[in-house]
């Protein structure tokens, strides 16, 4: 039989326990809060060159407001990441069929907008039930069928719009969302702040939020605890699309007139956002806050590069950069670069 | 006559838990004086599982009563883990099978997860924690199941903490609420096992009234230092007086023997015995598990039959390029190895013969084997074979295989082999190089190496082309062993190389690892904490306390009390 492993060993164990607790408390706590430290630093930066136009409201409500359409679709995003389907492709296409939708019908057919929004968001939750049928249902690969879904939606986009870009959506929706300002910024943050608030909550403080994250990461772990699995994850995909077309809504108000490539830029951004966002508050874990800071983080740099003349093109290179240095980062530590290269 | 039916009476009220409720010969309807002995806890009645063609489990009848221990035996494929499976609700059996639990039946198959809404809970066997969630969520993992309009009620997480560490304590056991699961070691992740397991089993039973309970325990002494087995017994023990039902599988016979009333034994998915523990001995317990008598007091040296001579011989000639002749055996020697743990360790193991290590855990010896493949990046010493010499520091695992070291590690289903690969993938995977000729790759060749390497190493089923994650422990660490034994390693480390594994596998993997290292001259190191194993298997043991080589025990001395016994002198003295 094997041998009695003495108290001294449980005791060294525990003081050593104790003794990496502190220091690694401490790096911890970096991990988790660098982002918003690179961030205060971002702004005293720019601040300190611009202060008259980076520290100014109208910044920060151009900021905040031109955001807002991402900051929708990445928390639609978050909500299939979660259960561990990684990537849904097509949210990005489901924006653009919802904001399309809303718009040929209230600008071409003539229907209230309120109803059409409605048919947008329809739309979108077709996609995600398709979505599921073909992922969940058949156990297919995730990223795999998204793929093909969004490229199929975004065929549809193009009928549906006749290739064209339709506008302008009524007036009254415009307002809602883009034109009437709280505090000087657009409602539609306030709308995004709501469904931000909706999803960090249920996600960390409900029992079907556990689940989720349960789910996400140890799938067969779940399974064993009695967590219906594949309910949850078709709820993610069907939830995810439902978001991304309120984010479609936000995009139709905010540009009045809808364009067949919608959404099909943000994708990208949006899941750069939600897997930067993992690596803050909760790092190793997909979470909301983080998720939101990572979004205006790299909103108020974007901001910051574009007042200080840069172009465009500067802000992928910046979103990307962003991107890879914050999961680099905690995994340069000193024995990874001093310890002696080891002979091959 | 084994006693085959052990419904208990039940003692009388719920909760009335003082006595430890001990199986008696059923008793004649009529002739019982009470009332008709209570159903039993949980009972199974023709329970089948098919495969595809292959019969996992064949009409299985199981019961186990309020307040008693049933012990679960059987081999690796024997079903033993299947029926866990169904109770748990990851399979479905075949119809025509009955799960009554607390005299009612439940309707089969058993939703995943509904076996804790009847009153069933679990330690399984890989723990079933999630290693991204810190050690509360995954305590109280159970209690968010339920579902409807509780899914969404507000989680207190400062409660909830407080809670935790309220239960922590109820059980004695030290743990961060949190840390990461996933790094925790595994000791403590299997205290985290036992501890939800025990409390969801707590709640479950006030929650019902104390109707039957059931705990479900697969495995759970494999990563059990011995001082917590017998935590883990007074656990079972506390918690069979409150009349649950425990249902306790696994390998290690002497703690079967000493937890369970009863035991069962699986073979090829078919109950071939049932008997008092008190009643049976361990000989005839292991024939029932192996279906064979065994040989008692079988010593080493009857362990090494022509036919794995020839076998081994065989699968190591047919490995042998032309030209290209096995060396001859070298001495091996660690020289100032030194480590965390180790300090300035140093011995030598001669051509051929096999040194185990025997060291407690946290003493460092489990640290060697790695070290010497150079697995790990910290430490530095001199590991001498024959005339080279090799700076341990500037090891790596590339270099060890050109240098012809060898490696098992204890885990082998994460570190040793690739569970997505076929069999004949995974033995061939370090000699594949050697069949890549003219820009040809030789597969042929290799499935029939790996085929014949299938057949002397008694790997079952003989199916090269199967995935591995189909195949038992047992079996897959033969494979293991044949796929390193291919490489002609002139140094053969193993780290718990039985660990997990069924007792046919056992004995099949103590003699080809004889046969390789008379035949072949091959240096082997052997750690483990079974220290049985050891005086079993070695030819010299060095013991390793704290990080120092503190005795070498060989010959008559070497037997598991001496070995135990020099392994815990050094830290008494500290104390």
């Amino acid at each position: 039989m094997s041998a009695p492993a003495p108290v001294d060993e449980a005791r060294g164990e525990e003081r050593r326990a104790e003794r990496s607790g502190s220091s690694s408390l401490w790096r911890t706590g970096l991990q988790r809060y660098a982002i918003l430290i690179v961030f205060a630093v971002m702004i005293a930066v720019f601040g300190a060159d611009l202060p008259s136009t980076f520290l100014s409201i109208g910044n920060l409500s151009n900021i905040l407001g031109s955001q807002a359409v991402l900051f929708i679709l990445v928390m639609a995003v978050l909500l299939p990441t979660v259960v561990g389907d990684f990537v849904d492709l097509s949210l990005g296409s489901s924006l653009g069929l919802s904001a399309m939708t809303l718009a040929v019908l209230n600008v071409q057919h003539g229907w209230p907008v309120l109803l059409a929004c409605l048919a947008g968001i329809g739309a979108a939750l077709v996609v995600g039930l398709v979505n599921v049928f073909f992922v969940v249902f058949f156990d297919n690969d995730p990223f795999i069928v998204t793929l093909g879904t969004m490229t199929i939606v975004q065929g549809a986009i193009y009928i549906v719009s006749g290739s064209n870009s339709v506008g302008i959506v009524s007036t009254n929706l415009s307002n809602w969302i883009f034109t009437d300002e709280f505090l000087s910024i657009p409602l539609e943050f306030y709308y995004g702040l709501a469904i931000f608030l909706i999803v960090w909550y249920v996600l960390s403080f409900t029992p079907t939020g556990q689940k989720a994250l349960v789910i996400g990461q140890s799938r067969e772990v779940a399974r064993l605890s009695g967590v219906r699995v594949n309910r949850q994850r078709a709820w993610a995909y069907i939830l995810g699309a439902g978001i991304a077309a309120i984010a479609g809504i936000a995009y139709a108000g905010t540009n009045g007139t809808v364009d067949p490539t919608a959404g099909s830029a943000l994708i990208l951004p949006a899941y750069a956002a939600v897997f930067l966002g993992a690596t803050a508050i909760k790092p190793g874990r997909i979470n909301a806050l983080g998720a939101l800071i990572a979004v205006y983080f790299l909103a108020t740099g974007t901001a910051g590069l574009e007042l200080l003349g840069a172009q465009t093109y500067y802000q992928q290179i910046f979103y990307g950069a962003a991107l890879v240095a914050a999961v680099t980062i905690p995994k340069v530590n000193r024995e990874r670069f001093f310890k002696r290269r080891r002979a091959a | 006559m084994p006693v085959t039916n052990s419904g208990t009476p039940d003692s009388g009220t719920p909760g009335d838990s003082d006595k430890h409720v001990s199986p008696r010969e059923p008793a004649a309807p009529g002739e019982q004086a009470a009332a008709p002995p209570a159903p039993p806890a949980v009972e199974v009645r023709g329970i089948s599982k098919d495969f595809g063609s292959n019969r996992a489990l064949d009409r299985v009848d199981l019961r186990i009563g309020h307040g008693e221990v049933v012990g679960l035996l059987g081999q690796n494929g024997s079903g033993k883990s299947t029926l866990v499976k169904i109770l748990a609700g990851v399979y479905d059996p075949e119809p025509g099978g009955h799960l009554f639990v607390g005299g009612e039946e439940i309707a089969l198959p058993l939703a995943p997860g509904q076996a804790s809404e009847i009153g069933l809970s679990f330690v399984y066997q890989h723990l079933a924690l999630a290693g991204g969630l810190s050690v509360l969520e995954n305590l109280t993992l159970g209690q968010r199941i339920g579902g409807g309009l509780s899914s969404w009620e507000p989680i207190n997480w400062i409660a909830e903490h407080r809670a935790g560490a309220a239960v922590l304590d109820r059980y004695d056991v030290k743990l961060d609420l949190d840390r990461l699961t996933g790094d925790l070691a595994p000791v403590d992740q299997a205290r985290l096992a036992i501890v939800r397991a025990a409390e969801d089993l707590r709640r479950y039973r006030t929650r019902s009234g104390y109707k039957h309970s059931v705990l479900v325990l697969d495995e759970p002494t494999v990563f059990l230092p011995e001082e917590e087995v017998d935590r883990l017994f007074d656990l079972i023990r506390t918690v069979a007086a409150e009349g649950a039902a425990v249902l306790f599988i696994s390998h290690d016979l002497a703690a079967v023997r000493a937890i369970t009333d009863r035991v069962v034994v699986l073979r090829d998915g078919r109950v071939v015995g049932e008997e008092v523990t008190a009643d049976i001995r361990e000989e005839k317990l292991v024939d029932l598990i192996v279906g064979a008598p065994a040989r008692p007091g079988e010593s080493a040296a009857e362990t090494a039959p022509v036919e794995d001579r020839q076998a081994v011989a065989l699968t190591l000639a047919a490995m042998e390029s032309v030209g290209d002749a096995i060396a001859a055996g070298e001495n091996v020697a660690v020289e100032h190895l030194t480590d965390e743990r180790l300090h300035d360790l140093s011995f030598e193991i001669g051509a051929g013969e096999i040194l185990g290590v025997a060291g407690l855990i946290g003493s460092g010896a489990e640290e060697l084997p790695y070290l010497l493949f150079g697995a790990r990046s910290t430490g530095f010493g001199a590991l001498r074979l024959g005339a080279e010499t090799i700076d341990i520091g500037g090891l790596s695992p590339a270099r060890s295989v050109r240098e012809r070291i060898a490696l098992v590690p204890a885990d082998r289903a994460v570190l040793g082999l690739s569970q997505s690969l076929t069999l004949w993938e995974n033995i061939v995977m370090l000699v594949e190089g050697e069949h890549y000729r003219r820009g040809v790759f030789h597969r042929g060749e290799l499935v029939a190496l790996a085929r014949e390497a299938v057949g002397r190493f008694l790997i079952r089923p003989p199916r090269a082309r199967n995935v591995m994650s189909t195949f038992s422990g047992g079996n897959q660490q033969k494979a293991l062993l044949a796929k390193w034994l291919l490489a002609r390693p002139r140094l053969l480390l193993l780290h718990e190389p039985t660990q997990g594994v069924d007792v046919g596998a056992r004995r099949d993997i103590y003699r080809f690892v004889k046969s390789a290292a008379a035949l072949h001259h091959m240096a082997v190191l052997w750690v483990t904490t079974e220290f049985g194993e050891l005086a079993e298997v070695c030819d010299r043991v060095i013991v390793v306390t704290q990080g120092r080589h503190t005795a070498t025990l060989a010959g008559e001395e070497l037997t598991e009390e001496a070995i135990s016994a020099a392994a815990l002198r050094q830290t008494r003295e500290d104390r």
